[in-house]
């Protein structure tokens, strides 16, 4: 129960503190109070992430070292993970995070890694546009990927040139879809998840959801 | 009083007002939600992968429990309740994964309620929620081999996700298992809707609470959503209406 009022009491200064407006902060009384307190309560929450986030890399390292000592299934990717991370760990307290030596291996070994991945999105999505049909044989399926196959033709380059008839009717639709279906529907969808959030938020403010525990 | 948004104190209060009216009436008129095919098969699929002896995945995503993010992952954390009480007793239980440490340990502290209420708390391993990565694509990078290695049939996604939401939803298709996938970003989801196999379109991902039926605070709120929504739209068609007539303001 003193969880849930600390949490429900934090909450509640922080959200009233959103609603003082920028352009008119009193000097002093309540609405200066609620605003101080806001910017403090916020600047505790970005202390407990940092910390939050130390024990979440403590949490990384427990699950693949206990993985490590069980021999369980992919043991030695954990192997390599735990040996990467001790690795870069200690690199980063001797030389420093901001040194040449942890800043090469940035550079030259996750930013690569990190553009891989990001690379593999355009393949993965189209082979999710094969199997999109076989998965799900309905209307809105076909009118996803008929409006994707529109979009991209209207979007990339053509052999015969982009003042060609064919390059200039597929520009025209492609701005139609993006300018005027998808930004409507994507309005509509995103006041759908802003009542979501709004709706969210109070059921944690008013101790109805606890995900702090009980 | 000066210095304070009245308004935008009112739209919270009208919200307010009617989570609490729905909260004290809403029994009197029951309402009847529309069938969301993901939640309908969620419940089931969890009940086989249970008997079967494998494990349910739920990714509370990347996003920062202090960012604008969070409440996806908060809606993920009501399905974990749903998730946990189901699983509790399964030889192989649920496993939560984020990019956060905080979320990490919210949710550890949600599956170990979910254990105490259920009196199995001598089966709980805070090793069930877990930190993949800091970063959006070091957290899938790590995933794969979570999906492969530890017999996951049951893949949820309820949380922030960027492009990498499609690569972890894809990675459970490729594993054969189950996916259920939902977050806030317009685009993100257009990326799911390609490549999971029931993805959740806009609110849906905060409708989950109400659809499992985790309580019935989750089917009042999800009525506020309904009403305030009526609200909405009759405010675009009258201003619509008043800009047509050529009243402006």
């Amino acid at each position: 129960m003193i969880w849930a009022a600390t949490a429900a009491v934090s909450g509640v200064l922080v959200l009233l503190g959103y609603f003082v407006r920028l352009d008119q902060i009193p000097t002093d009384g309540l609405v200066k109070i609620l605003f101080d307190l806001r910017l403090l309560l916020m600047r505790w929450a970005v202390v407990l992430a940092a910390v939050a986030l130390f024990l979440g890399l403590f949490n990384l390292f427990l699950v693949h070292w206990s993985k490590i000592s069980e021999q369980g299934n992919g043991w030695p990717y954990s192997a390599i993970l735990v040996a990467s991370f001790l690795a870069t760990f200690v690199l980063g307290l001797v030389f420093r995070p901001d040194s040449d030596i942890v800043l090469w291996l940035f550079e030259n070994i996750q930013l690569p890694v990190e553009a891989t991945l990001s690379g593999l999105l355009a393949v993965t999505l189209t082979v999710a546009g094969f199997r999109i049909i076989s998965r799900r044989r309905d209307l809105f399926s076909v009118v996803f990927l008929v409006t994707a196959l529109l979009i991209l033709l209207g979007t990339g380059p053509w052999l015969l040139g982009s003042d060609s008839a064919f390059s200039q009717l597929f520009s025209g639709i492609r701005n139609t879809l993006a300018q005027v279906a998808a930004a409507g529907g994507a309005r509509g969808i995103i006041l759908g998840v802003a009542l979501g959030a709004i709706v969210t938020g109070l059921r944690i403010l008013l101790a109805i959801d606890r995900p702090y525990g009980e | 009083m000066s210095g304070i948004d009245i308004l935008g104190l009112a739209v919270l209060g009208l919200f307010l007002g009617l989570l609490i009216f729905y909260l004290g009436f809403g029994a009197r008129w029951p309402a009847v939600f529309r069938p969301i095919r993901g939640y309908e098969v969620l419940g089931t699929s969890i009940e086989r992968a249970v008997e079967a002896g494998e494990r349910v995945h739920l990714s509370l995503g990347t996003g920062s429990i202090i960012g604008t993010n969070s409440a996806p992952a908060f809606a993920g954390l009501v399905m974990l309740k749903r998730i946990g009480r189901v699983t509790t007793l399964s030889d192989k239980p649920a496993v939560v994964t984020t990019g956060d440490g905080a979320m990490t340990i919210l949710a550890q502290d949600s599956l170990r309620s979910t254990y105490a209420s259920e009196g199995a708390l001598d089966r709980f391993r805070s090793t069930s929620g877990r930190f993949l990565g800091p970063t959006p694509f070091s957290y899938f990078a790590t995933l794969p081999t979570l999906l492969s290695t530890e017999d996951v049939s049951v893949n949820v996604l309820a949380g922030s996700f960027g492009a990498e939401g499609a690569l972890a939803a894809d990675a459970g298709e490729r594993g054969q298992s189950f996916v259920l996938a939902g977050t806030d970003d317009v685009q993100s989801q257009a990326l799911l809707y390609a490549s999971a196999s029931h993805p959740l379109i806009g609110e849906e991902i905060y409708a989950g609470g109400a659809y499992l039926n985790v309580g019935e605070a989750h089917r009042a709120s999800l009525r506020v959503q309904d009403a305030v929504r009526i609200v909405v739209i009759g405010a675009i068609l009258l201003g619509t209406l008043l800009r047509v007539i050529g009243v402006s303001w």
